[in-house]
């Protein structure tokens, strides 16, 4: 990371900080909004950017970590946001545990099986009379929350999810567990051959994001006060986290950012400006994704990088430099 | 007695769950894309044939299938021609996975704006509730036309397939695009070819299907999964293996829902997972 890039984000971490004091309620709601898509999109990304896992099913992650923190709330009388981190708890031990089964199966495959997983959970959660059924249950412990706390809490945890996802996955990147998954991304058999541990990495990688995934799905559900399987188990989570890391550029922590921006002007400007109901701007979605795909298919964000120049937040490690020797050598290593 | 009938109902059905996951089949197959607007466009051709039944009232939904099928075959051809063959020689499999991706979620929101999101169904008149005894089973005339019109596309494709000039091209190109240029054949050509008749067979699946139960803009999410379970559970691009794949989930499904009525598509899925988890490339593909 550059001195900018950290001179950014350090100005940027006082400018959430006091975001309740300077922003008014409206853009609150909608930059929460935008940092919990940013947080899941991050995850997707660690996903298939990374560890090469392409899960259509990344919205259980988001269900049980709605679900999670709504019964231990009503369950131990407590406010939702003290338990909040239930949902990353349970998220991280389901992910564990389905990884063992559906790790055997490869590409369009766990696609597909994960997919299916989230649909027998929703299935499962829409039929239990007490989690109210398919009419989807509130939250009688919302009372034990100052309502003039809510949005600014909300707002507070949702940017610290984002930050935290951002921060945790270049972490966990730069690391060696990272470098793993990279070589594991590129190439499987070569990576195993030369001692990574390619389904240990994997694990790794799928238990991280859904965790991430859940305490984003949490924060989300926790603000809006109610949880219903159609809503928090919708296929249409991991379809936005999808657009956002396709178009702004898969397998790099910039992209979905740039994803995230670009995914919200989109739907401000049909919505709001051009003032067309819904539908138009998932047809908009739908467009850029194709025009993505046709001329830039790497995304938005390297196209950008190629015009801005610099390292942003590339994890890349930069080789030791070289000592020059007898003062001409060295410049064989630039380039 | 009424749990036989339930099974044979479940594999009347699921030889329509076939027929809807076998173009995918066909797709994957052939090209190696996974095509996400499947779905969409076994609903598209579910509101073409309403609109050409509300156009000509009186004529038969069963004849209205052959030319929702020509449509569909056209809209395929016309949808490999124009964007996926542009993606298809990439390495990297996501740009045909958000290329289609794309086209579903523009699909699925003009179809909203057009014929809004009420739940709609094809009439069949009197055919949607005939029945007749077999052998002491009650059993629906139109679910019996149905498999024996699934039956009769998958052997046809099969022949097709297996037994024709236009297959062995086909049969070439999936194995290797690169050597068939080389005999004279362009394989974008033929990939418009086989995705038309994808979209063709899945046109008539999703006419079917809308003779049996209503479906909204929103059915094509669905309508996917279930191709996909099939395609998967049969193992990948294999016909056959797609119909049984497809008379398991039909199975599965009615007798879940014989004595756990609410269980929706929960005893499908589950028996998906079960069976994948055990054999990771289905049903009939190749052992890992």
């Amino acid at each position: 990371m550059t001195k900018v890039s950290r001179l950014v984000l350090a100005l940027a971490g006082v400018a959430a900080a006091a975001g309740p004091w300077w922003l008014g309620d409206g853009p609150m709601r909608f930059l929460s909004e935008l940092f919990l898509m940013l947080a899941m999109a991050q995850t997707w990304n660690l996903l298939a950017g990374y560890a090469g896992l392409v899960s259509m099913g990344q919205q259980v992650f988001v269900g049980l970590g709605a679900y999670s923190p709504f019964v231990t709330s009503i369950a131990l009388n407590l406010a939702p946001f003290w338990v909040l981190p239930v949902a990353p708890l349970v998220c991280a031990a389901v992910a564990a545990v389905v990884a063992l089964f559906l790790f055997r199966l490869r590409e369009a495959y766990f696609a597909i099986g994960t997919w299916v997983f989230s649909e027998v959970v929703s299935l499962t959660i829409s039929k239990i009379e007490r989690l109210g059924g398919e009419r989807g249950m509130g939250l009688p412990t919302a009372k034990l929350i100052d309502p003039r706390w809510l949005e600014p809490l909300t707002f507070w945890l949702s940017t610290a999810t984002a930050a935290g996802a951002i921060v945790g996955t270049y972490a966990l990147l730069r690391s060696r567990v990272g470098l793993g998954l990279m070589t594991v991304r590129d190439n499987d058999l070569a990576a195993a051959s030369i001692g990574v541990d390619v389904w240990r990495c994997r694990f790794v990688a799928f238990v991280l994001a859904a965790a991430g995934c859940g305490l984003a799905g949490a924060v989300s559900f926790a603000a809006t006060l109610y949880a219903a399987p159609s809503l928090a188990f919708d296929p249409n989570w991991v379809v936005v986290m999808m657009f956002v890391v396709l178009i702004g550029g898969i397998g790099t922590l910039e992209g979905p950012i740039v994803g995230v921006i670009i995914y919200f002007t989109l739907r401000e400007l049909v919505t709001v400006v051009f003032n067309l109901s819904a539908g138009w701007y998932l047809v908009g979605l739908g467009l850029a994704a194709i025009g993505v795909m046709l001329f830039e298919p790497a995304g938005v964000w390297p196209l950008l990088r190629k015009r801005l120049g610099g390292d942003w937040l590339s994890v890349r490690r930069q080789p030791p430099a070289t000592q020059p020797i007898g003062g001409t050598a060295g410049d064989s290593a630039a380039g | 007695m009424i749990w036989i009938e339930t099974m044979v109902n479940g594999v009347l059905y699921g030889g329509l769950y076939g027929l809807l996951g076998v173009g995918l089949a066909l797709i994957v197959g052939v090209m190696r894309v996974v095509n996400l607007s499947h779905g969409e466009f076994i609903v598209l051709s579910a509101f073409v044939g309403v609109s050409l039944a509300h156009v000509m009232p009186g004529v038969h939904p069963l004849i209205l299938l052959a030319p929702v099928a020509v449509i569909a075959f056209a809209l395929g051809f016309g949808l490999q021609a124009v964007l996926v063959n542009r993606v298809v020689t990439r390495p990297d499999p996501f740009a045909s996975i958000l290329l289609t991706f794309g086209v579903a979620v523009v699909m699925r929101n003009l179809m909203v704006e057009i014929f809004g999101a009420d739940p709609r169904n094809l009439p069949a008149g009197r055919l949607a509730h005939a029945s007749t005894t077999i052998a002491g089973l009650s059993v629906g005339v139109l679910p019996i036309l149905i498999l024996i019109m699934s039956v009769a596309l998958f052997t046809l494709l099969q022949l097709v397939i297996m037994r024709t000039r236009f297959g062995r091209i086909v049969r070439a190109t999936a194995d290797n695009r690169d050597v068939v240029r080389l005999m004279g054949v362009n394989p974008g050509r033929v990939y418009n070819v086989v995705m038309g008749l994808a979209l063709a067979l899945a046109s008539v699946a999703g006419m079917l299907l809308a003779i049996r139960s209503s479906f909204t803009p929103y059915s094509g999410v669905e309508r996917l999964l279930i191709s996909f379970e099939v395609v998967v559970l049969g193992g990948l691009g294999t016909f056959w293996g797609a119909m049984v794949g497809g008379i398991a989930l039909g199975v599965a499904e009615l007798v879940g829902l014989k004595f756990d009525p609410n269980a929706g598509p929960l005893y499908a899925h589950l028996l998906f997972l079960v069976v994948v988890l055990m054999r990771p490339n289905g049903l009939f593909g190749a052992r890992p």
